[in-house]
């Protein structure tokens, strides 16, 4: 048992688990842990061996031998009366009359959370002429859909919405508050939980409930992704997360949904707001070319960036029906614009075929590509990252596969319809 | 809070030093976080902000103080952007901040921006969308909020600032396009990575940078309600940490021998067992 000299029994930090959260410095009494290198280090002769550095690890980081259970901080210090606090609620972002797939996500997984916590999904639909959506709420399953109907709502202002919002949640009092993780939503949700001063969880991609305790348990990739953190929120209600599109599972309409719609009044603020001067919508060109939305990728990685090939690359996403996209190197090298580019600072893809032409795969691309259905990898080197998760992997000089394989997917396809 | 009588900017710029994700590994083996020799940086889209910040100054005369909360090492980081052109720099750091989450964050930075503007009023925070490190994109929008300022997020270009009018003009990047939209001063703008690109440091600069004295302020500092800093003032806390799931490697096909044969293998082998995959894609072609 490591001691000091001053014969005390102290706790240590074990490196290689540390994740730099930073808890156990907000917890140590005598101010004896410091970040070093990133890296929590505790002081042995400062070391006063009370455990409380233990007990609020979240990671089993620290060693500690003293003869003591492991304490869960936190729960117990309620700070206000959580019980007056139930439903599952989701705010329904829409555009142009219609609802976002993210939203309808959400409340399928809603549903699933509010059957465990024996209680109501609610639905908030902000917007004009928005009767269409809060009807379709009702189908995909809320149980109460409080609408604010008003022209003053036709675009998104964060003041205007996010007062609206804190006004909800003070009424109806959700236990749960779930946007999607949209520019929107990402905005929006900061703005509310600011003003509730409550927890929130960006971006997440698993939900779960602890219904004993009505905890929602909140998962989600951090650290550009290289680890995921499961995130509560112990004593301030309600519980609110922002979900990435595309993770949960569209819930299918019910056509005798009975959930009933409220419609509440909206009172326009005397405060001088932010004027929306343009919109410009992508080109519908523009948007073909939207790489999260491209149904195939073809990727050109670090080893592929020559202006001379990009034709190429291009012939082969024409012919599966997709368009180019590229890593990190390839925009900051200028070859391809950085709307083009997959990875942590980039976009976040999903396509059915995800094609990467001498791609390595650093963990920031990674982590923005592994929700592609099938990938495909062309690369010179066997031990790419990339290489090692492709469902196919083709081993060579991509000079030599690409063109290749545009004839013999020409020739498969003429056969085809031949 | 209005501007300063001599009709310049003043500018705020929040901050944050980050590990270099781009260095961190997996280690395929143990499937654990390689991190020995990662070094911390700036956050690339905070010195994009940083930037976007100097040139405004350039433009309209003012200033640029740049803010950061985090361990004393911070320093760095705020040298790095007086290099760029930041006039001040300010550093937020004390035990009592440890452990906070995005609403305490926003808390402490309101708090010192606050302090900041009571001396010399602030026509504009300048944060970056979203750090590398947490990815939440929740400090900035926070901070507006508690300030009571307006807030444009995912900011592409800033248009222009009216200094007569007191209002500014960006454009934005949301859901569908790009939006044209117009607030009043003080505003606090959250910027994406491509608003423009950041300049290289001269020597004399980099040299002034690292000479000059950099403000230490700690929860006694700022004021405030010290139950609202750090942990304490955090809502949210981590039960577990895991490892991502991997994807599992699946079929080799190596042409460094025999060309043709290998990709003749692979199309064949695609075409027959994503046939479903390639009839939905390629439709009346393929079906």
């Amino acid at each position: 048992m490591p001691k000091n000299s001053k014969g005390r029994e102290i706790a240590e930090i074990i490196p290689q688990k540390c994740i730099a959260c930073q808890l156990c410095i907000g917890q140590c009494p005598v101010s004896a842990i410091d970040m070093d290198g990133g890296i929590a280090r505790i002081d042995p002769e400062a070391c006063i061996g009370c455990g409380k550095c233990f007990d609020i690890c979240p990671v089993e980081a620290v060693t500690f031998e003293k003869p003591r259970k492991k304490k869960m901080v936190g729960i117990g210090q309620k700070t206000r009366p959580l019980d007056d606090y139930r439903g599952v609620a989701v705010f329904i972002e829409t555009h142009e009359e219609r609802g976002a797939d993210v939203s309808w996500e959400l409340v399928g997984e809603a549903k699933e959370l509010a059957e465990k916590l024996e209680t109501r999904v609610l639905g908030f639909v902000l917007g004009t002429g928005i009767e269409t959506v809060a009807n379709k709420a009702v189908a995909h399953g809320c149980d109460v859909v409080y609408m604010v109907d008003n022209p003053l709502l036709q675009t998104y202002l964060s003041k205007v919405y996010g007062r609206i919002l804190v006004q909800l949640c003070d009424q109806v009092k959700p236990e749960i508050l779930l946007l999607g993780a949209t520019p929107l939503g990402r905005d929006l949700a900061t703005v509310v939980a600011t003003r509730l001063e409550t927890g929130l969880t960006a971006d997440c991609t698993g939900l779960d409930v602890d219904a004993q305790n009505r905890l929602l348990l909140m998962t989600r990739p951090t650290f550009g992704g290289n680890i995921m953190a499961t995130v509560l929120c112990l004593n301030n209600r309600p519980q609110m997360s922002t979900v990435r599109p595309g993770v949960m599972k569209m819930p299918e309409i019910v056509s005798n949904g009975r959930g009933e719609i409220r419609t509440l009044d909206f009172e326009a603020p005397d405060e001088v707001l932010p004027r929306i001067i343009d919109f410009i919508p992508k080109a519908a060109e523009v948007e073909g070319e939207d790489i999260a939305k491209a149904a195939v990728l073809v990727v050109v990685g670090k080893g592929a960036c020559d202006a001379r090939h990009l034709s190429m690359f291009e012939e082969l996403a024409r012919l599966m029906g997709g368009t180019i996209a590229c890593s990190r190197p390839v925009v900051e090298a200028g070859l391809l614009p950085y709307m083009r580019q997959v990875g942590q600072t980039g976009k976040t893809v999903a396509p059915k075929i995800y094609i990467g032409v001498a791609v390595s795969g650093a963990v920031q691309h990674l982590v923005a590509m592994q929700g592609a259905h099938r990938i495909i990898a062309i690369n010179i080197d066997s031990n790419a990252p990339l290489v090692q998760i492709a469902d196919y992997a083709l081993i060579g000089d991509y000079l030599e596969i690409v063109p290749k394989l545009i004839k013999g997917i020409e020739a498969r396809m003429r056969s085809r319809t031949g | 809070m209005g501007r300063s009588e001599d009709n310049k900017l003043h500018i705020v710029c929040c901050v944050k030093q980050v590990p270099d994700t781009a260095q961190v590994k997996i280690d395929p083996e143990t499937n654990t976080l390689m991190r020995s020799g990662v070094e911390s940086i700036c956050n690339p889209y905070d010195l994009v902000a940083t930037e976007a910040a100097v040139q405004l100054i350039e433009r309209y005369g003012g200033k640029v103080t740049v803010v950061s909360m985090g361990p004393p090492q911070a320093e760095s980081v705020l040298r790095e952007c007086l290099a760029l052109g930041a006039e001040e720099a300010i550093l937020l750091s004390d035990r009592a901040f440890a452990g906070a989450d995005t609403l305490a964050t926003s808390y402490a930075l309101s708090q010192a921006i606050s302090l900041i503007a009571s001396n010399d009023p602030v026509d504009l925070v300048l944060c970056g969308r979203q750090a590398i490190d947490g990815d939440t994109g929740q400090t900035g929008p926070g901070l507006a909020i508690r300030l009571g300022y307006d807030l444009f997020t995912y900011v592409s270009e800033i248009v222009g600032v009216n200094l007569d009018e007191n209002t500014i003009t960006v454009k934005r990047e949301i859901e569908g396009g790009t939006e044209v939209i117009e607030g009043r001063l003080p505003a606090l703008l959250t910027v994406e990575l491509d608003l423009t690109s950041t300049r290289y440091a001269s020597l004399p600069d980099m040299v002034r940078a690292l000479r000059q004295a950099i403000k230490s302020w700690g929860a006694n500092d700022i004021g405030g309600s010290p139950e609202r800093f750090g942990l304490k003032g955090s809502p949210t806390s981590v039960k577990e940490i895991f490892a991502p799931p991997v994807r599992k490697g699946g079929l080799v096909f190596d042409s460094t021998e025999d060309k043709d044969q290998a990709i003749e293998d692979f199309l064949d082998t695609f075409f027959e067992k994503e046939m479903e995959l390639l009839v939905e894609l390629l439709g009346s072609e393929g079906g």
